[in-house]
Protein backbone atom coordinates (compact mmCIF):
# COMPACT_ATOMS: atom_id res chain seq x y z
CA UNK A 1 0.00 0.00 0.00
CA UNK A 2 2.42 2.50 0.95
CA UNK A 3 5.09 1.51 -1.78
CA UNK A 4 2.17 2.54 -4.07
CA UNK A 5 1.40 5.58 -2.11
CA UNK A 6 5.06 6.94 -2.42
CA UNK A 7 4.45 6.53 -6.24
CA UNK A 8 1.72 8.68 -6.56
CA UNK A 9 3.31 11.43 -4.50
CA UNK A 10 6.59 11.15 -6.39
CA UNK A 11 4.60 11.52 -9.47
CA UNK A 12 2.27 14.26 -8.08
CA UNK A 13 5.71 16.05 -6.96
CA UNK A 14 7.52 15.55 -10.77
CA UNK A 15 4.32 16.69 -12.26
CA UNK A 16 3.89 20.21 -10.47
CA UNK A 17 8.02 20.96 -10.70
CA UNK A 18 8.08 20.78 -14.32
CA UNK A 19 4.96 22.75 -14.32
CA UNK A 20 3.29 19.67 -16.32
CA UNK A 21 0.33 20.03 -14.79
CA UNK A 22 -1.54 23.39 -12.18
CA UNK A 23 -2.52 20.95 -9.79
CA UNK A 24 -3.30 17.87 -8.93
CA UNK A 25 -6.24 16.15 -7.55
CA UNK A 26 -6.05 12.53 -5.74
CA UNK A 27 -7.17 12.06 -2.34
CA UNK A 28 -5.94 13.38 1.36
CA UNK A 29 -6.17 12.54 4.78
CA UNK A 30 -9.62 13.58 7.53
CA UNK A 31 -9.59 13.37 11.30
CA UNK A 32 -10.98 10.24 10.24
CA UNK A 33 -8.81 7.06 10.26
CA UNK A 34 -11.62 5.74 7.78
CA UNK A 35 -12.37 8.58 5.90
CA UNK A 36 -10.50 10.17 3.15
CA UNK A 37 -11.30 13.67 1.25
CA UNK A 38 -10.63 14.89 -2.23
CA UNK A 39 -7.63 17.10 -2.69
CA UNK A 40 -6.35 19.79 -4.55
CA UNK A 41 -2.24 20.20 -4.33
CA UNK A 42 -0.93 23.57 -6.33
CA UNK A 43 2.31 23.09 -4.50
CA UNK A 44 5.25 20.21 -5.20
CA UNK A 45 6.29 20.50 -1.60
CA UNK A 46 2.45 19.49 -0.83
CA UNK A 47 2.29 16.25 -2.84
CA UNK A 48 3.34 14.34 0.78
CA UNK A 49 -0.59 14.79 1.66
CA UNK A 50 -2.11 12.32 -1.19
CA UNK A 51 -2.74 9.23 0.35
CA UNK A 52 -4.08 5.84 -1.29
CA UNK A 53 -5.93 3.06 1.41
CA UNK A 54 -9.13 1.58 1.31
CA UNK A 55 -10.84 4.59 1.92
CA UNK A 56 -10.27 6.41 -0.98
CA UNK A 57 -13.27 5.98 -2.25
CA UNK A 58 -14.92 9.44 -4.14
CA UNK A 59 -14.59 9.66 -7.84
CA UNK A 60 -12.58 12.37 -8.51
CA UNK A 61 -13.69 12.72 -12.12
CA UNK A 62 -16.58 15.42 -11.56
CA UNK A 63 -14.19 17.95 -10.59
CA UNK A 64 -13.18 18.71 -13.64
CA UNK A 65 -16.15 20.33 -14.29
CA UNK A 66 -15.38 23.02 -11.43
CA UNK A 67 -12.73 24.16 -14.22
CA UNK A 68 -13.18 23.99 -17.82
CA UNK A 69 -10.45 26.38 -19.02
CA UNK A 70 -7.68 25.76 -16.78
CA UNK A 71 -4.28 27.59 -17.76
CA UNK A 72 -1.87 24.09 -17.30
CA UNK A 73 -3.33 20.72 -16.93
CA UNK A 74 -5.00 19.21 -14.13
CA UNK A 75 -3.63 16.20 -12.82
CA UNK A 76 -5.74 13.87 -12.31
CA UNK A 77 -5.85 10.00 -10.38
CA UNK A 78 -7.43 7.59 -12.32
CA UNK A 79 -9.07 4.24 -11.71
CA UNK A 80 -11.29 2.47 -13.59
CA UNK A 81 -14.57 4.32 -12.65
CA UNK A 82 -12.28 7.46 -13.40
CA UNK A 83 -11.73 7.00 -16.13
CA UNK A 84 -14.99 5.48 -17.86
CA UNK A 85 -16.19 9.06 -15.96
CA UNK A 86 -13.52 11.02 -18.33
CA UNK A 87 -14.96 9.36 -21.36
CA UNK A 88 -18.39 9.91 -20.57
CA UNK A 89 -17.28 14.00 -19.94
CA UNK A 90 -15.08 13.58 -23.21
CA UNK A 91 -18.36 12.32 -25.35
CA UNK A 92 -20.59 14.66 -23.71
CA UNK A 93 -18.16 17.34 -25.19
CA UNK A 94 -17.54 18.72 -21.68
CA UNK A 95 -13.91 19.14 -21.28
CA UNK A 96 -10.87 18.56 -23.64
CA UNK A 97 -8.79 15.66 -23.51
CA UNK A 98 -5.10 18.12 -23.76
CA UNK A 99 -6.00 19.68 -20.46
CA UNK A 100 -6.04 16.88 -18.38
CA UNK A 101 -3.26 15.16 -17.51
CA UNK A 102 -4.57 11.40 -16.49
CA UNK A 103 -2.31 9.58 -13.57
CA UNK A 104 -4.02 5.72 -14.00
CA UNK A 105 -3.38 3.76 -10.72
CA UNK A 106 -5.26 0.71 -10.89
CA UNK A 107 -7.45 0.03 -7.93
CA UNK A 108 -7.77 -3.07 -6.07
CA UNK A 109 -11.12 -2.71 -4.63
CA UNK A 110 -12.21 -0.15 -2.10
CA UNK A 111 -14.46 -0.64 1.53
CA UNK A 112 -17.41 0.68 -0.76
CA UNK A 113 -20.87 -0.73 -1.67
CA UNK A 114 -20.80 0.20 -4.89
CA UNK A 115 -16.81 -1.44 -5.79
CA UNK A 116 -19.04 -4.99 -5.46
CA UNK A 117 -20.70 -3.50 -8.59
CA UNK A 118 -17.78 -2.49 -9.72
CA UNK A 119 -16.42 -4.72 -13.37
CA UNK A 120 -13.52 -2.18 -14.38
CA UNK A 121 -10.64 -1.60 -11.72
CA UNK A 122 -7.85 -0.51 -14.31
CA UNK A 123 -8.06 2.77 -16.09
CA UNK A 124 -9.43 2.58 -19.60
CA UNK A 125 -7.25 5.55 -20.59
CA UNK A 126 -4.57 7.31 -18.89
CA UNK A 127 -1.04 9.29 -19.36
CA UNK A 128 0.76 7.05 -17.36
CA UNK A 129 0.56 4.16 -15.59
CA UNK A 130 1.93 3.69 -12.06
CA UNK A 131 2.25 0.26 -11.62
CA UNK A 132 1.06 -3.19 -12.48
CA UNK A 133 -3.07 -3.70 -13.53
CA UNK A 134 -4.79 -5.34 -10.94
CA UNK A 135 -7.28 -8.81 -12.07
CA UNK A 136 -10.95 -7.69 -12.75
CA UNK A 137 -12.80 -8.87 -10.64
CA UNK A 138 -15.38 -11.54 -11.79
CA UNK A 139 -18.19 -10.47 -13.97
CA UNK A 140 -20.93 -9.33 -11.83
CA UNK A 141 -23.18 -12.61 -12.67
CA UNK A 142 -26.19 -9.89 -11.08
CA UNK A 143 -25.97 -6.69 -13.03
CA UNK A 144 -29.50 -6.53 -13.03
CA UNK A 145 -30.23 -8.69 -10.35
CA UNK A 146 -32.11 -5.89 -8.11
CA UNK A 147 -34.25 -4.99 -11.65
CA UNK A 148 -35.59 -8.09 -11.74
CA UNK A 149 -36.51 -8.32 -8.17
CA UNK A 150 -39.04 -5.10 -8.71
CA UNK A 151 -40.10 -6.06 -12.03
CA UNK A 152 -41.31 -9.27 -10.56
CA UNK A 153 -43.65 -7.15 -8.44
CA UNK A 154 -47.54 -6.44 -9.07
CA UNK A 155 -47.73 -2.93 -11.17
CA UNK A 156 -49.20 -1.52 -7.36
CA UNK A 157 -46.56 -3.13 -5.02
CA UNK A 158 -43.85 -1.57 -7.52
CA UNK A 159 -45.79 2.07 -7.41
CA UNK A 160 -45.69 1.52 -3.20
CA UNK A 161 -42.33 0.62 -3.55
CA UNK A 162 -40.95 3.68 -5.07
CA UNK A 163 -43.15 5.73 -3.60
CA UNK A 164 -42.36 4.91 -0.13
CA UNK A 165 -39.27 5.59 -1.61
CA UNK A 166 -38.86 8.73 -3.06
CA UNK A 167 -41.41 9.69 0.24
CA UNK A 168 -37.99 9.75 2.39
CA UNK A 169 -36.07 11.83 -0.63
CA UNK A 170 -34.94 14.87 1.05
CA UNK A 171 -34.59 17.07 -2.45
CA UNK A 172 -30.91 17.93 -1.94
CA UNK A 173 -29.33 17.04 -5.33
CA UNK A 174 -26.21 15.17 -4.21
CA UNK A 175 -27.32 12.39 -6.89
CA UNK A 176 -27.09 14.69 -9.30
CA UNK A 177 -24.03 16.79 -8.69
CA UNK A 178 -22.17 13.93 -8.18
CA UNK A 179 -23.17 11.93 -11.55
CA UNK A 180 -20.65 12.42 -14.48
CA UNK A 181 -23.31 11.95 -16.48
CA UNK A 182 -25.37 14.58 -14.92
CA UNK A 183 -22.96 17.51 -17.16
CA UNK A 184 -25.91 19.87 -17.48
CA UNK A 185 -24.52 23.69 -17.20
CA UNK A 186 -27.90 23.96 -16.02
CA UNK A 187 -30.24 22.03 -14.24
CA UNK A 188 -34.14 21.09 -15.34
CA UNK A 189 -34.89 21.15 -11.59
CA UNK A 190 -33.38 24.54 -10.80
CA UNK A 191 -35.57 26.02 -13.13
CA UNK A 192 -37.98 26.94 -10.93
CA UNK A 193 -40.19 29.47 -13.49
CA UNK A 194 -40.19 26.39 -16.58
CA UNK A 195 -42.83 24.64 -14.79
CA UNK A 196 -41.10 21.55 -15.42
CA UNK A 197 -40.38 20.52 -11.57
CA UNK A 198 -42.31 21.33 -8.77
CA UNK A 199 -40.50 21.68 -5.64
CA UNK A 200 -43.01 20.49 -3.47
CA UNK A 201 -42.05 17.76 -0.81
CA UNK A 202 -44.56 15.48 -1.79
CA UNK A 203 -44.72 11.77 -3.31
CA UNK A 204 -45.80 12.69 -6.52
CA UNK A 205 -43.34 16.26 -7.17
CA UNK A 206 -40.54 13.53 -5.73
CA UNK A 207 -41.08 10.86 -7.58
CA UNK A 208 -41.59 13.06 -10.58
CA UNK A 209 -37.63 14.15 -9.73
CA UNK A 210 -36.49 10.64 -9.51
CA UNK A 211 -38.00 8.98 -12.47
CA UNK A 212 -36.36 12.44 -14.76
CA UNK A 213 -33.25 12.51 -13.21
CA UNK A 214 -32.94 8.39 -14.53
CA UNK A 215 -34.40 8.76 -17.66
CA UNK A 216 -32.01 12.26 -18.16
CA UNK A 217 -28.95 10.01 -17.20
CA UNK A 218 -30.11 6.10 -17.73
CA UNK A 219 -28.85 5.62 -21.18
CA UNK A 220 -25.37 7.35 -20.44
CA UNK A 221 -25.06 5.72 -16.77
CA UNK A 222 -21.36 4.20 -16.04
CA UNK A 223 -22.63 2.45 -13.35
CA UNK A 224 -19.99 3.96 -10.84
CA UNK A 225 -22.43 3.73 -8.03
CA UNK A 226 -21.83 7.72 -6.83
CA UNK A 227 -25.00 8.35 -6.84
CA UNK A 228 -26.18 5.87 -4.28
CA UNK A 229 -22.95 6.14 -1.81
CA UNK A 230 -24.21 9.97 -1.59
CA UNK A 231 -27.48 9.82 -1.17
CA UNK A 232 -27.77 10.94 2.69
CA UNK A 233 -30.82 8.66 2.87
CA UNK A 234 -29.32 5.57 1.69
CA UNK A 235 -32.31 5.36 -1.40
CA UNK A 236 -31.60 2.69 -3.68
CA UNK A 237 -31.69 4.60 -7.05
CA UNK A 238 -29.61 3.05 -9.56
CA UNK A 239 -32.57 0.87 -9.03
CA UNK A 240 -33.90 3.37 -11.93
CA UNK A 241 -31.02 3.68 -14.04
CA UNK A 242 -30.62 0.16 -14.01
CA UNK A 243 -33.63 -1.04 -15.51
CA UNK A 244 -32.82 2.14 -18.31
CA UNK A 245 -29.85 -0.01 -19.21
CA UNK A 246 -30.89 -3.59 -18.89
CA UNK A 247 -33.88 -2.11 -21.63
CA UNK A 248 -31.57 -1.10 -23.78
CA UNK A 249 -29.31 -4.23 -23.48
CA UNK A 250 -32.87 -6.09 -24.15
CA UNK A 251 -32.98 -4.01 -26.85
CA UNK A 252 -30.05 -3.49 -28.49
CA UNK A 253 -27.84 -6.19 -26.96
CA UNK A 254 -24.70 -5.90 -25.18
CA UNK A 255 -24.83 -1.88 -23.82
CA UNK A 256 -22.16 -0.68 -21.75
CA UNK A 257 -21.51 3.56 -21.27
CA UNK A 258 -18.16 5.13 -20.44
CA UNK A 259 -16.04 2.22 -22.37
CA UNK A 260 -14.51 4.72 -25.01
CA UNK A 261 -15.13 8.54 -25.77
CA UNK A 262 -16.85 8.20 -29.52
CA UNK A 263 -19.82 5.48 -28.92
CA UNK A 264 -23.25 7.26 -29.42
CA UNK A 265 -25.74 6.64 -26.59
CA UNK A 266 -28.33 4.82 -27.05
CA UNK A 267 -31.14 7.91 -27.02
CA UNK A 268 -28.90 10.12 -28.72
CA UNK A 269 -29.37 8.38 -32.41
CA UNK A 270 -31.52 5.84 -34.10
CA UNK A 271 -31.69 2.96 -35.90
CA UNK A 272 -34.08 2.88 -39.40
CA UNK A 273 -34.83 -1.10 -37.86
CA UNK A 274 -35.35 -0.46 -34.79
CA UNK A 275 -38.61 -2.83 -33.14
CA UNK A 276 -41.87 -0.81 -33.49
CA UNK A 277 -44.46 -1.30 -31.29
CA UNK A 278 -46.31 1.84 -31.46
CA UNK A 279 -48.48 1.11 -35.13
CA UNK B 1 -61.08 7.13 -3.74
CA UNK B 2 -64.46 5.69 -4.90
CA UNK B 3 -65.26 5.65 -8.41
CA UNK B 4 -67.97 7.16 -9.16
CA UNK B 5 -70.58 5.13 -11.60
CA UNK B 6 -70.39 8.11 -14.03
CA UNK B 7 -66.65 8.84 -14.18
CA UNK B 8 -65.34 10.59 -17.43
CA UNK B 9 -61.59 9.86 -17.78
CA UNK B 10 -59.02 12.92 -18.62
CA UNK B 11 -56.53 12.47 -21.56
CA UNK B 12 -54.72 14.41 -23.52
CA UNK B 13 -53.04 13.20 -26.84
CA UNK B 14 -49.99 14.99 -28.17
CA UNK B 15 -50.37 15.37 -31.74
CA UNK B 16 -47.65 16.25 -34.17
CA UNK B 17 -48.97 19.02 -36.45
CA UNK B 18 -48.32 17.47 -39.54
CA UNK B 19 -49.75 14.23 -39.55
CA UNK B 20 -52.11 13.32 -36.20
CA UNK B 21 -53.65 16.91 -35.93
CA UNK B 22 -54.34 16.94 -39.23
CA UNK B 23 -55.76 13.64 -39.20
CA UNK B 24 -57.74 14.72 -36.54
CA UNK B 25 -58.88 17.86 -38.34
CA UNK B 26 -59.79 15.37 -41.42
CA UNK B 27 -62.28 13.23 -38.36
CA UNK B 28 -64.02 16.65 -37.45
CA UNK B 29 -64.62 17.01 -41.16
CA UNK B 30 -65.91 13.97 -42.00
CA UNK B 31 -67.99 14.24 -38.47
CA UNK B 32 -66.68 11.27 -37.16
CA UNK B 33 -67.23 11.22 -33.59
CA UNK B 34 -64.81 10.16 -31.08
CA UNK B 35 -65.07 10.81 -26.83
CA UNK B 36 -64.60 14.13 -25.51
CA UNK B 37 -62.25 13.28 -22.90
CA UNK B 38 -59.80 13.53 -25.29
CA UNK B 39 -58.20 16.56 -25.74
CA UNK B 40 -55.51 17.43 -28.17
CA UNK B 41 -52.44 19.44 -27.45
CA UNK B 42 -50.69 20.39 -31.03
CA UNK B 43 -47.30 19.82 -31.15
CA UNK B 44 -44.87 20.65 -33.86
CA UNK B 45 -43.07 17.18 -34.19
CA UNK B 46 -43.60 14.02 -31.85
CA UNK B 47 -40.36 14.23 -31.62
CA UNK B 48 -41.46 17.67 -29.25
CA UNK B 49 -42.56 15.43 -26.57
CA UNK B 50 -40.40 15.67 -23.94
CA UNK B 51 -41.30 12.62 -21.25
CA UNK B 52 -41.61 15.20 -18.87
CA UNK B 53 -44.89 16.17 -20.19
CA UNK B 54 -46.18 12.42 -19.11
CA UNK B 55 -45.23 12.84 -15.49
CA UNK B 56 -46.80 16.20 -15.21
CA UNK B 57 -49.79 15.40 -17.05
CA UNK B 58 -50.67 12.27 -14.31
CA UNK B 59 -49.32 14.64 -11.64
CA UNK B 60 -52.27 17.21 -12.68
CA UNK B 61 -54.56 14.86 -12.99
CA UNK B 62 -54.60 13.30 -16.23
CA UNK B 63 -55.95 9.56 -16.27
CA UNK B 64 -54.46 8.82 -19.51
CA UNK B 65 -52.01 10.18 -22.44
CA UNK B 66 -51.36 9.63 -25.59
CA UNK B 67 -48.30 10.67 -27.66
CA UNK B 68 -49.10 10.67 -31.59
CA UNK B 69 -47.42 11.35 -34.74
CA UNK B 70 -46.19 10.61 -38.58
CA UNK B 71 -45.61 7.06 -39.60
CA UNK B 72 -41.95 6.21 -39.22
CA UNK B 73 -40.26 7.91 -42.48
CA UNK B 74 -42.79 10.42 -42.63
CA UNK B 75 -41.63 12.69 -40.18
CA UNK B 76 -42.08 16.11 -41.29
CA UNK B 77 -38.66 16.73 -40.25
CA UNK B 78 -37.27 13.57 -41.75
CA UNK B 79 -35.99 12.07 -38.47
CA UNK B 80 -37.83 13.38 -35.35
CA UNK B 81 -40.41 10.06 -35.20
CA UNK B 82 -37.30 7.76 -34.83
CA UNK B 83 -35.71 9.50 -31.96
CA UNK B 84 -40.02 9.44 -30.52
CA UNK B 85 -39.84 5.53 -30.72
CA UNK B 86 -36.75 5.05 -29.18
CA UNK B 87 -37.50 7.71 -25.96
CA UNK B 88 -40.90 6.48 -25.45
CA UNK B 89 -40.26 2.63 -25.70
CA UNK B 90 -37.78 3.60 -22.79
CA UNK B 91 -40.08 5.83 -21.34
CA UNK B 92 -43.25 3.18 -21.73
CA UNK B 93 -40.94 1.02 -19.92
CA UNK B 94 -39.91 3.06 -17.12
CA UNK B 95 -43.74 4.09 -16.50
CA UNK B 96 -44.43 0.65 -16.01
CA UNK B 97 -41.35 -0.10 -13.68
CA UNK B 98 -42.82 2.86 -11.72
CA UNK B 99 -46.32 1.29 -11.39
CA UNK B 100 -48.01 2.81 -13.66
CA UNK B 101 -50.62 0.74 -15.31
CA UNK B 102 -49.24 0.29 -19.63
CA UNK B 103 -52.96 0.79 -20.93
CA UNK B 104 -52.50 4.87 -19.19
CA UNK B 105 -50.40 5.40 -21.68
CA UNK B 106 -50.24 4.74 -25.48
CA UNK B 107 -47.80 6.14 -28.68
CA UNK B 108 -49.29 5.49 -31.97
CA UNK B 109 -48.44 6.47 -35.45
CA UNK B 110 -51.14 7.96 -36.91
CA UNK B 111 -51.53 9.90 -40.43
CA UNK B 112 -53.07 12.87 -41.93
CA UNK B 113 -55.10 10.89 -43.68
CA UNK B 114 -56.17 8.17 -41.29
CA UNK B 115 -58.97 9.73 -39.05
CA UNK B 116 -60.87 6.06 -38.94
CA UNK B 117 -57.56 5.18 -37.44
CA UNK B 118 -57.33 8.60 -35.04
CA UNK B 119 -60.64 7.99 -33.97
CA UNK B 120 -60.74 4.39 -32.87
CA UNK B 121 -57.70 4.86 -30.75
CA UNK B 122 -59.09 7.76 -29.46
CA UNK B 123 -62.18 5.74 -28.03
CA UNK B 124 -60.19 2.26 -27.49
CA UNK B 125 -58.20 4.35 -25.04
CA UNK B 126 -60.80 6.53 -23.43
CA UNK B 127 -62.68 3.08 -22.84
CA UNK B 128 -59.51 1.30 -21.30
CA UNK B 129 -59.02 4.11 -18.95
CA UNK B 130 -62.50 4.36 -18.19
CA UNK B 131 -62.24 1.10 -16.85
CA UNK B 132 -59.45 1.27 -14.63
CA UNK B 133 -60.46 4.35 -13.11
CA UNK B 134 -59.52 7.68 -11.96
CA UNK B 135 -55.36 7.74 -11.94
CA UNK B 136 -54.07 8.34 -8.66
CA UNK B 137 -50.46 7.31 -8.99
CA UNK B 138 -48.56 10.84 -9.51
CA UNK B 139 -51.20 12.65 -8.58
CA UNK B 140 -50.49 16.41 -6.81
CA UNK B 141 -53.73 16.25 -4.38
CA UNK B 142 -52.48 13.23 -2.68
CA UNK B 143 -49.93 13.79 -0.07
CA UNK B 144 -47.39 11.76 1.19
CA UNK B 145 -49.31 9.88 3.91
CA UNK B 146 -52.68 9.39 1.92
CA UNK B 147 -51.34 7.94 -1.25
CA UNK B 148 -49.48 4.93 0.74
CA UNK B 149 -52.96 3.88 1.16
CA UNK B 150 -54.50 5.43 -2.42
CA UNK B 151 -52.01 3.30 -4.03
CA UNK B 152 -54.66 1.14 -5.62
S1 LIG C 1 -24.17 5.23 -11.29
FE1 LIG C 1 -25.28 7.08 -10.61
S2 LIG C 1 -23.65 8.67 -10.42
FE2 LIG C 1 -22.77 6.99 -11.64
S3 LIG C 1 -23.17 7.58 -13.82
FE3 LIG C 1 -24.91 6.27 -13.16
S4 LIG C 1 -26.50 7.69 -12.45
FE4 LIG C 1 -24.54 8.85 -12.51
S1 LIG D 1 -29.19 12.17 -3.13
FE1 LIG D 1 -30.93 10.93 -2.33
S2 LIG D 1 -32.09 12.38 -0.97
FE2 LIG D 1 -30.71 13.65 -2.27
S3 LIG D 1 -32.01 14.21 -4.06
FE3 LIG D 1 -30.88 12.33 -4.64
S4 LIG D 1 -32.29 10.64 -4.12
FE4 LIG D 1 -33.04 12.48 -3.01
S1 LIG E 1 -43.68 15.88 -37.94
FE1 LIG E 1 -45.05 14.26 -37.39
S2 LIG E 1 -43.72 13.03 -36.16
FE2 LIG E 1 -42.32 14.56 -36.84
Amino acid sequence: MSEKQEKMRQCAEKLLRDGEAGYVIGWGETRFDDRTTPIFVEDPAGAGAFVWNEYAINSLAKYLLDDKYPDKKIGLFTRGCESRAINRLLKDNQIKRENVYLIGVPCDGKKSDRCTLCRERNPILYDVLLWTPEDDPPPAAGRFDRVKDIEAMSPDERYVYWGETYDSCIRCYACRNVCPACNCRECYADMSKTGFQGKQHSRSDNQIFGVTRAFHVGDRCIECGECERVCPMNLPIMGQTQKILKDINELTGEYECGMDATSENYLGRFDLDDKDEFM
Amino acid sequence: MPVEKSFEPAIVAFCCNWCTYTGADLAGLNRMKYPENVHVIRVPCSGRVNPQFILRAFQKGCDGVMVCGCHPGDCHYSTGNYFTRRRFMIMKRLLEYNGIDPERFHARWISGSEAAKFRDTAAEVSEHVKKLGPNVKYREEFRITESAEAGT
